[in-house]
């Protein structure tokens, strides 16, 4: 019935639609029927490949329905609905046309079956992104922007330029598992690599998504990376070396979100810890990997939004996300403050929360195939998340010392979404088996095995004990208003000196080399023109003898030219 | 339907037509434009109906004068000349809308004049686009230059002139020298100027002498604007923004990457040229080019050099398929011709129409603009996206081709160049259109606008009929992207051996 | 606060706010924590009482993963604190290319103070 309505058009028609509708609640209702009708295809369409076009002789294919990409675009249309509603109020005609573009372009990207059509939606992914950070509006947003596009954009263009080459290696532009035996794969795994904040490419993640609007970075926070862990799971599960990759990203980010101060960041830190889990599973490859990984994915974004959503609340009613502000919130956004309990408690993989259920399929699975450091790596990462994700945003921002601010609860919309995505995280955790029956593969798992959740707790405890610990002894890092150095001090501060010097360096030679040109180029004028030119010689009336001889000469020059030329 | 002989020739009557029309009517304004803007429309027309006969597979030709076997005037329609002259005749279309709103709403002088050689122009492109033979090409190369010499000098002023020398200079320079020397060789190797599939010059010939000859073709060809010989370009600036997109988007430079495309895949000949390594060096030079100028382009802060930098390295692109010696590269050059040409004449429409509304040329003049005028800063965002090569936009799949074209010959480094110039695209063209929306505006000049006050009149737009072309052509980047595929269908015959195959293997 | 509200009629969020307000208060507080210290013992004790199916030998030490957390979580928040010794810098250190300095801009915000 619905076998034409690809469901990312539906967003895109919805965000062409939208300047036409009068600005305020007709419009924003307009913008929460988008993912709704945007669900219709996707769940009614049965499995397998549609919606196909021939481009350059070749097959595309935009509609492929699988088990793997209705779990990552149902996630997707889930995650739009909520950040969409939390975002109601905001009569900005530019972010609501860009978040629906954006969230569009991750559905379609997700259901792509070729890499051409995963280029054109990742590409669109990075584009309409970049709109909700420039919303902002200032002269640091705009630069920040600026930094994000162009990462976004060159792991697009590593991904058009690996698909070129992966076409001609293989005479094929199919979206599977792609083998690393040719260049064309690495490079398009290093474009994967980059939307996922791989270690040292992860930087643009935290540099951005605080840099967005309140509304815009909860639905940044939704699909950019999750789209990558998807690609990665489509093209490279079961490829070893993600799993070192996949243990440091868990590892380096905790660090970080303990001395940072910026909640948002603190936050984005922790988003890069917790993909970092999706790709130890997607390294891992086993059939519980793979379902660990998507099962992750999809609490993931809940809770993860969950949590942005509640610090944004705060931001939106006190005009900071600094920790070093903030605190003792409590007393007058109490449900707010719930929910980012609840948030918290899931990404901590408290047992009855969606991170558990999900979690330790994940660590289960590489404990399964004997990776013993990675385990461990894991199960510090996973106290360290309680840490810095579970404790520190929930006590920085509602209680510690009392900031004397005293803010409205957040509006109803967001306390709505808020409550909304909290009731699923406790029901997913509650009945996982729901989650479970649509994972990628049919793997009967138990998570409230008496070992798993007495262990849980434990290092849960403990890690609080840590923290309580620290906190009466002063041995915890007080919230400090500061900057910390990541890897993006590279691109930020030495790059511009050395482009800086190389654009001057290219730029003093190349005048000097074009006017060298021109000089040369205007001295044979000059000559051409003493000989052409109305005083010049040929313009002279010349007697026989010398045209007999330029004759000759020509005809020689002919001669000579026939006689090199010939082979 | 026309006679598909006189359905060519008229082709070539209606500019000239137009051309006369402008010279007759110096100081009536209306009937002047208006009949010229009737006549573009006519020749868009004319162009199809040719392209109808070449669809049906008429062979079109048509021998002018004939001097001795193989030397001739003579015209004939194949698909990259199909291509182009419908690209320039589309164009002209908008450019000369976009001209009357400029020449009246900035008060230039002249009108007459200049639309009489901006006729002129195209008469020579089509011509150029047409041509049977190097002869030909050379001809109306030449009156193209000649035509468009008073077009850079229309201000009259000592910059104009300087530029507008600097223009005919390097642009008549090597042709004469370079160009004209090359197409004597050629004859005299091959006894034949006319274009022939797969190449008029021997297969036999030395690949030294091969890549001399390249050389020639590739450095006389100035419009191609390959360094070191791009200097004209940026120098050609100082003429009126209509000229710019014609010059940087229809006319001039393609032109000359139409003719560089015209000698790789007639004269030389794809294979050959992919047999003989002759065009390697040239593919490092163009490489060169694409980045070295993207490079310069960033330190540019006025708006029209910075495109102008811009178009030397996006037309290196074309030469750069050309070298790559692919039919992928040829079709894909032959692709971006049509894709660069209505991104970029988009930019410098916006240009253009900035200029107009606020009388701002340098780049760091134009934050906050985007507010007072959005059509034309969501024109240019466009534009821009699309000369990046970014979906859904028309420049995409020009790159795709030229990057499947690159993996086949095996150069991973080429496919390096051309990611690192798609980067600096973005770091020198998006500013502009993120500042004009993002940043507060600066300077004077620049309307106090508050929230609360309806769209229309926050608006501080240029006149309508110089928004409404780069408009047309943001429109026209964004179908193209959908319609790409016909076009490279028309374009496969030009690759005799059918690419997709033969590189599987 | 609790004045203003005894006046209304009690909503949930004056019981969420009446029943989390022992954090303001410090001996509360202590004991709070020697609570959760407490069940964290306890927790460790059930170890002794059951049956761990495990993957590793390391699993099996008693009160391993107490041990672990408490442990690892220490040398964590150490070690980033060192890390503040090296990387910290001043909030505007990328100023003006960075929003970190930055006022969030009042458009995006509604500020409102609660009634009380």
């Amino acid at each position: 019935m619905f076998e034409w309505l690809h469901p990312a058009l539906v967003y895109l028609a919805g965000a062409f639609l939208l300047p036409f509708v009068p600005n305020g609640k007709a419009r924003a209702s307009l913008i929460l029927l988008v993912p709704l009708i945007g669900l219709i295809p996707l769940l009614t369409m049965p499995y397998g490949e549609t919606l196909q076009f021939t481009l350059f002789g070749e097959t595309l294919t935009t509609f492929r329905l699988d088990r793997l990409s209705f779990v990552f675009s149902l996630i997707f249309s889930l995650a739009a609905f909520l950040s969409l509603l939390y975002a109601w109020h905001v009569r900005d005609t530019m972010q609501q046309v860009a978040a629906l573009a954006y969230a569009g372009s991750a559905i379609g990207a997700a259901l792509a079956g070729d890499l051409i059509t995963l280029f054109v939606w990742w590409e669109g992914t990075a584009i309409a992104s970049v709109f909700l950070i420039w919303a902002r509006r200032t002269e640091g947003s705009y630069n920040t922007g600026m930094r994000y596009l162009i990462i976004q954009i060159a792991s697009g263009v590593v991904l058009l330029a690996g698909a070129a080459i992966h076409y001609r290696e293989t005479g094929s532009l199919a979206f599977d598992k792609l083998s690393l035996e040719g260049v064309g794969a690495w490079f398009i795994l290093l474009s994967f690599g980059i939307k996922c904040a791989f270690p040292l490419l992860h930087n643009w993640l935290q540099d951005s998504y605080p840099a967005a609007t309140v509304t815009g970075t909860v639905i940044l926070s939704a699909f950019t990376t999750k789209l990558a862990v998807y690609a990665l799971a489509r093209g490279f599960a079961g490829t070893d070396f993600l799993i070192p990759i996949g243990a440091a990203m868990t590892l380096f980010p905790i660090f970080y979100a303990v001395i940072e101060n910026d909640l948002r960041r603190v936050l984005t830190y922790s988003l890069n810890n917790q993909l970092g889990f999706m790709v130890v599973g997607i390294g891992v490859g086993s059939e519980l990997a793979i379902n660990g990984t998507a099962a992750h994915a999809f609490s993931h974004i809940l809770y993860k939004a969950l949590l942005f959503m509640s610090v944004g609340a705060v931001l939106y009613r006190t005009g900071t996300a600094k920790g070093s502000e903030l605190g003792g919130l409590y007393k007058t956004m109490p449900w707010t403050m719930v929910f980012c309990v609840i948030g918290a408690a899931s990404i901590s993989a408290f047992p009855l929360f969606s991170g558990f259920i999900s979690k330790s399929m994940i660590l289960s699975a590489a404990a399964k195939d004997g990776h013993y450091i990675t385990w461990l790596i894991l199960l510090f990462a996973s106290a360290g998340v309680f840490h810095h994700s579970g404790i520190k945003i929930p006590y920085f921002a509602f209680f510690a010392h009392d900031s004397g601010k005293r803010p409205a609860e957040a509006p109803w919309n967001m306390l709505l979404a808020m409550g909304l995505t909290a009731f699923l995280c406790i029901a997913i955790g509650v009945w996982p088996n729901a989650l479970y029956s649509i994972l990628p593969f049919d793997v009967k798992y138990n998570p409230y095995t008496s070992t798993h959740v007495i262990t849980q707790f434990q290092l849960l405890f403990f890690s609080a004990i840590a923290f309580g610990t620290l906190m009466r002894t002063g041995i915890y890092p007080p919230e400090l208003k500061s900057v910390n150095l990541d890897t993006d001090w590279t691109y930020r501060k030495m790059l511009p000196a050395v482009l800086g010097f190389v654009i001057l360096f290219v730029s003093a030679v190349w005048s000097e080399l074009a006017r060298g040109a021109t000089n040369s180029a205007l001295a044979i004028r000059d000559t051409l023109a003493k000989f052409y030119g109305p005083e010049g010689r040929v313009a002279q009336v010349q007697p026989t003898g010398y045209m007999v001889l330029w004759l000759a000469i020509l005809l020689g020059a002919a001669l000579f030219v026939n006689l090199v030329g010939l082979p | 339907m026309m006679e598909p002989t006189v359905a060519l020739l008229t082709t070539m009557a209606l500019p000239l037509a137009a051309f006369v029309l402008c010279l007759l009517t110096p100081n009536h304004h209306n009937i002047r434009d208006g009949g010229t803007f009737i006549i573009s429309i006519l020749l868009l027309g004319c162009v199809l109906n040719v392209l109808s006969h070449f669809n049906a597979g008429t062979s079109i030709e048509y021998e002018a004068l004939a001097f001795q076997p193989g030397l001739s005037i003579a015209f004939s329609v194949e698909p990259l000349g199909m291509v182009f002259a419908l690209v320039a005749s589309s164009l002209w279309i908008a450019t000369h809308v976009y001209g009357i709103g400029y020449m009246r709403g900035n008060k230039e002088q002249k009108h007459a004049r200049f639309f009489a050689c901006f006729a002129f122009a195209i008469f020579a492109t089509i011509g150029i686009a047409f041509s049977a033979n190097l002869l030909t090409l050379f001809l109306f190369y030449e009156l193209l230059t000649i035509s468009t010499y008073p077009l850079v000098a229309h201000k009259e002023n000592d910059a104009a002139k300087k530029g507008a020398r600097t223009y005919l200079g390097i642009l008549m320079g090597t042709s004469i020298v370079f160009l004209l020397t090359a197409v004597v060789w050629s004859y005299s190797i091959a006894g034949t100027l006319d274009f022939k599939p797969g190449g008029m010059l021997p297969t036999t010939l030395n690949p030294m002498f091969t890549a001399v000859l390249l050389a020639l073709f590739a450095f006389g060809i100035g419009k191609a604007a390959l360094m070191p010989f791009h200097r004209w370009l940026p120098a050609a600036m100082v003429a009126p923004t209509p000229v710019s997109a014609l010059l940087h988007a229809v006319a001039v430079v393609k032109a000359g990457v139409f003719s560089m495309l015209k000698v790789g895949v007639y004269v030389f000949g794809i294979d050959n040229l992919a047999s003989t390594g002759a065009s390697q060096w040239l593919m490092w030079l163009a490489a060169f080019s694409i980045l070295a100028a993207s490079i310069i382009a960033m330190a540019q802060d006025n708006l029209k050099r910075r495109l102008a930098y811009s178009t030397i390295s996006q037309l290196s692109y074309i030469t750069f398929g050309v070298a790559l010696a692919t039919s992928m590269g040829a079709i894909g050059g032959g692709l971006h011709i049509v894709t660069h040409a209505f991104g970029k004449i988009t930019l410098f429409m916006c240009a253009g129409a900035i200029y107009v509304a606020t009388h701002k040329t340098n780049i760091s003049e134009m934050r906050g603009l985007g507010k007072t005028m959005p059509f034309t800063f969501i024109a240019f965002g466009i534009g821009s996206l699309s000369i990046i090569g970014l979906p859904p936009f028309a420049g995409s799949w020009s790159k795709w081709m030229l990057l499947v074209a690159a993996a086949d010959t095996g150069q991973i480094i080429m496919i390096g160049v051309l990611m690192v110039s798609s980067i600096l695209n973005v770091a020198y063209l998006i500013p502009i259109f993120a500042r004009g929306f993002f940043s507060p505006a600066t300077g004077t000049g620049s309307k106090a606008v508050n929230a609360d006050m309806p769209w229309r009149e926050k608006l501080m737009e240029a006149p309508l009929l110089v928004v409404l072309p780069p408009c047309l052509t943001a429109i026209g980047c964004i179908v193209l992207f959908f319609y790409a595929d016909t076009i490279v269908d028309f374009l496969n015959p030009i690759a005799l051996a059918p690419s997709l195959e033969t590189n599987n293997g | 606060m609790a004045k203003k509200k005894s006046d209304k009629s009690e909503g949930v969020d004056s019981i969420i706010v009446r029943s989390m307000s022992w954090v303001d208060d410090r001996s509360k507080v202590d004991k709070f924590f020697w609570g959760v210290v407490a069940v964290g013992i306890l927790l460790t004790l059930l170890d002794l009482f059951y049956h761990k199916h495990v993957y590793f030998e390391t699993e099996n030490i008693f009160g391993f993963y107490s041990f672990y957390g408490f442990f690892m979580c220490a040398a964590l928040v150490v070690a980033a604190r060192a890390m503040r010794v090296v990387l910290m810098r001043s909030e505007d250190y990328y100023a003006p290319q960075d929003v970190e300095a930055e006022d969030h801009p009042e458009f995006d915000l509604d500020r409102k103070q609660a009634d009380v």
